[in-house]
C-alpha cells in the first residue's frame, strides 16, 4: 500500500510540476525550460527551513518555498523575457545550470551529496494516506487554479498574447507584465511543489534538478496534450506509472534492464505518432 | 491474437500431475532478498555484475540446503544511481514484497533511502558505496562496505611513510565519492608530514581535464591521487600522460578493474589501486569465484573485490535468519537489525572475516599496482 501511495504522491507532484508547466510553455508560448530549478528553488528553502528554523510551521516553509520561487522566477523574467524563442530557451538553460552549480559548490545545501535529514513532519501509520491527500488537493487545485485563468478573459488575452504578440501589444495590453506574471504563477506553484517533495521524500540533491529533468516535464506536457488542462495529469501520470508497471512483468534482468527503456521510449513514440497533439490534445497538430 | 505453445498433450498432463510434487519439494516460503542496484544507466556496468555476483550466491546458498531449509530468491530492482528511482525500489520492496531488509549502494541512493529504512523499520545495508555519511544515516541504515576512512587513511599514510612521497597532489570528483576521499586523503597526509601541493576538483560530467592537470604540473607533484569514478579515472591518467606529467598515480577499489588496463595499456603501468576484499593470494575461495565468472559470463567481472561483497551479502543473511531461527523470532526490519548486532562477527566466503563496529566495519586494505599491464600485489595493510 505504501508503495502506491508513494507513487501517487509522486504522480501529483509531477502533476503540479506538468500543469504549471503547460500554463507557461502551453498557455503563454513562452519557450523555457528551466522550470525543474524553481521545483528545487522551492525543496531546498524548505528543506533548509525545516532543518535550520524548527519552530516555523511546515506550511509557511511550504510558502517560503513558493515565495523563493517566485522572486526566483521575476528575477529570471525581468532580465530575459524581453527575449523570446530560442534566446529565452538559453537564458533559463543557463540559469537552470548556473544555479544547480551553486547548489552543488555551497556547504549549507549540502553539496553534491544533496540535502538529507530533513524532518519528516507528520509520523505514524497515517503519514501516507495524509501526504497523499494534502498533494492530490494541491494538484486538483492547481488544475483547477489554471483552468479557470486559461477558460475566462485573462486566458483569451494570454492566448492572443501567445499567438500574436504584435497586434495584443498595439491593442494597448501589456506583453510583458502578462507574461511575468504567468511565468511567476506557474514557478511559485512548481516551487509549492518542490517543497512538498521535501517533506515527504526528506532527501534531495542536486542531480535531480538536471536538464534530464527538464526532458521529463516537457514530454508529460507533449504526451498529456499541451495547452490542454488535463493534458499534463495524464502526461504525468502515464510517464510516472509505465516504467513501474514494466518491473512486475518479471523478466528476467538481462532483458528487463533493456527492455524497460525500450518499451518505454516505443509507448511515447507511438502515442506521439498516433496523436501528435497529446492523447487529450485531439488529432490535429500541437499548438 | 493469441499463441500458445505446440506441446503433446501427455506432456502437459504430466507436468499439471508432477507440479504440486515439485514445489512441495521445494519446501517452505522462499527467503526474499531485495537488491536495489543500477541496471541501465551509467553505472549499469558495475551494478548488473554486482547483481549477478548476488545472484551466484543465491545459487549456491540453494544448492547447500537454502536457510533454515528455506529456498532464497533474490528480487534485483533497477535505479539507475539515481535517487528518485531507488526510492521506488526501496518503496516497493517494503509495500510490495514485504522485505524486512535490503542492500543497496551509490552513495546518494543509499543517502535517499535511508529515510524510509528509518521511518519503515526495514533494516538497510549498504554493499558498495564508501561516503562516510553513510556511517550518521540513522538506527536501520549500516554498512558492510569499508567506508572510504579505512582505505584512504591506510593509502595515504602508506604513500608517505613506505612509498617516501612528500609533495603529492589530489584530484577528485566533484561529488559524495570524491569530495569527503579527498579531504580525508589531504588532511591524513598532511598530519603524516607531507605536503598537498595541489587540491582540484572536476565536473562530474567533465571529458576534458587540460586546465586542471596543466596546474598539476605547476604544482611539481611526487605523485597523484585520484579519487574518482571509473567513467573518468581512465581520462584523467590518459590525458595525465599527453600532457606530460608521468608521476605514479594512486586511486582506491574503483580503479581496480580490469577495463581501466585495457582502456590505458602502458598508460597504467605503476598505478596504486586499493582493495577492500582478500585477492587469489590471499584466499583460495577467489580462484574459482572468478574462474566460475569466466565460464559462465565469459569474463572476470567489473570491480573484482566489490563483486565480493555481494556474493557474500547472502551468507549475512543466511546468519542472520540462522540467528533468528535458533532464537524462534519471527524476521521483521527490527529483529533482523538486532541479529546483526548480536551476531557483530560474520566469517564470509570471499571477503573474510567482518565485524561490524557501530554503523562502520573495519577490513584489511590490499595494495596491488600495475605491472607489465596486469594487477600484482604491492602490500597488505591490517
Amino acid at each position: 500500500m505504501e508503495y502506491l501511495i508513494t507513487l501517487a504522491v509522486l504522480i501529483a507532484l509531477n502533476v503540479i510540476l506538468a500543469a504549471s508547466y503547460n500554463l507557461v510553455i502551453g498557455y503563454g508560448g513562452l519557450s523555457t525550460v528551466a522550470h525543474p530549478i524553481f521545483f528545487a528553488i522551492g525543496a531546498y528553502t524548505t528543506g533548509l527551513l525545516s532543518i535550520h528554523v524548527p519552530e516555523l510551521p511546515a506550511l509557511a516553509n511550504v510558502v517560503l518555498g513558493m515565495a523563493a520561487a517566485v522572486v526566483a522566477s521575476v528575477l529570471l523574467a525581468g532580465s530575459s523575457l524581453r527575449v523570446s524563442g530560442d534566446y529565452l530557451l538559453i537564458a533559463s538553460l543557463g540559469f537552470q545550470l548556473g544555479l544547480l552549480q551553486l547548489i552543488r559548490n555551497l556547504e549549507f545545501t549540502g553539496g553534491p551529496g544533496g540535502l538529507s535529514a530533513i524532518p519528516g513532519t507528520i509520523v505514524g501509520p497515517m503519514r501516507g494516506p495524509l501526504f497523499l491527500l494534502i498533494c492530490g488537493g494541491a494538484a486538483l487545485a492547481c488544475v483547477l487554479i489554471i483552468r479557470a485563468i486559461v477558460k475566462g478573459p485573462y486566458g483569451r488575452a494570454i492566448g492572443a498574447m501567445r499567438d500574436e504578440e504584435l497586434a495584443f501589444t498595439a491593442l494597448g495590453r501589456n506583453a510583458m507584465s502578462m507574461k511575468i506574471v504567468i511565468f511567476a504563477i506557474g514557478c511559485g506553484m512548481a516551487g509549492g511543489a518542490g517543497g512538498l517533495y521535501a517533506y515527504y521524500f526528506q532527501y534531495i540533491s542536486p542531480d535531480q534538478f538536471e536538464v534530464l529533468a527538464s526532458a521529463a516535464v516537457l514530454t508529460m506536457v507533449v504526451l498529456g496534450g499541451m495547452g490542454t488542462p488535463f493534458g499534463p495529469v495524464v502526461g504525468a501520470a502515464l510517464l510516472l506509472a509505465i516504467p513501474q508497471a514494466i518491473t512486475f512483468l518479471h523478466l528476467p534482468q538481462n532483458i528487463m534492464a533493456p527492455m524497460q527503456g525500450i518499451i518505454f521510449t516505443l509507448l511515447v513514440l507511438v502515442f506521439l505518432f498516433l496523436r501528435p497533439a497529446g492523447i487529450l490534445g485531439g488529432k490535429g497538430h500541437p499548438r | 491474437m493469441t499463441r500458445s505453445l505446440n506441446l503433446p498433450r501427455r506432456t502437459v498432463l504430466a507436468g499439471a500431475l508432477i507440479a504440486p510434487f515439485v514445489v512441495r519439494a521445494q519446501g517452505k516460503e522462499p527467503i526474499k532478498i531485495g537488491n536495489a542496484m543500477p541496471m541501465t544507466g551509467s553505472q549499469a556496468g558495475y551494478g548488473n555484475d554486482f547483481v549477478t555476483a548476488m545472484r551466484m550466491g543465491v545459487a549456491d546458498v540453494n544448492a547447500a540446503g537454502g536457510i533454515a531449509g528455506r529456498p532464497v530468491e533474490l528480487i534485483a530492482l533497477d535505479t539507475q544511481a539515481e535517487p528518485q528511482l531507488a526510492i521506488n525500489a526501496v518503496n516497493r520492496f517494503i509495500g510490495v514484497d514485504k522485505l524486512p531488509m535490503f542492500f543497496t549502494a551509490w552513495s546518494p541512493v543509499v543517502k535517499a533511502v535511508a529515510p524510509i529504512a528509518n521511518r519503515e523499520q526495514v533494516l538497510e545495508i549498504n554493499c558498495g558505496a564508501n561516503s562516510p555519511e553513510i556511517a550518521n544515516l540513522g538506527d536501520y541504515v549500516y554498512t558492510a562496505f569499508p567506508l572510504a576512512e579505512v582505505d584512504v587513511v591506510k593509502l595515504a599514510k602508506y604513500t608517505f611513510t613506505t612509498l617516501g612521497k612528500k609533495r603529492v597532489a589530489v584530484l577528485y570528483i566533484n561529488n559524495d565519492t570524491g569530495i569527503d576521499a579527498a579531504k580525508l586523503y589531504r588532511d591524513t597526509f598532511t598530519a603524516a608530514g607531507g605536503q598537498i601541493v595541489a587540491f582540484e576538483t572536476y565536473d562530474p560530467k567533465a571529458t576534458e581535464f587540460t586546465g586542471m592537470l596543466l596546474k598539476t604540473r605547476a604544482a611539481n607533484p611526487d605523485m597523484v591521487h585520484i579519487h574518482g569514478l571509473i567513467n573518468d579515472i581512465p581520462q584523467v591518467i590518459a590525458q595525465m600522460r599527453q600532457l606530460g606529467l608521468t608521476q605514479r598515480v594512486s586511486s582506491y577499489s574503483a580503479a581496480y578493474n580490469q577495463k581501466l588496463l585495457d582502456q590505458l595499456g602502458a598508460a597504467a603501468e605503476g598505478l596504486i589501486v586499493t582493495s577492500l576484499a582478500p585477492g587469489v593470494a590471499d584466499n583460495p575461495r577467489v580462484a574459482p569465484y572468478i574462474e566460475r565468472w569466466k565460464k559462465e559470463i565469459g569474463r572476470v567481472p567489473n570491480g573484482l573485490p566489490y563483486t565480493q561483497y555481494q556474493y557474500d551479502m547472502v551468507y549475512l543473511v543466511k546468519a542472520l535468519y540462522e540467528h533468528l531461527d535458533k532464537k524462534g523470532t519471527p524476521a521483521t526490519g527490527t529483529s533482523l537489525r538486532e541479529a546483526l548486532l548480536a551476531v557483530r562477527e560474520f566469517d564470509l566466503p570471499l571477503t573474510g572475516k567482518m565485524i561490524i563496529e557501530g554503523h562502520r566495519v573495519d577490513k584489511t586494505v590490499y595494495l596491488l599496482t600495475v605491472e607489465k599491464g596486469a594487477y600484482v600485489p604491492l602490500a597488505t595493510l591490517n
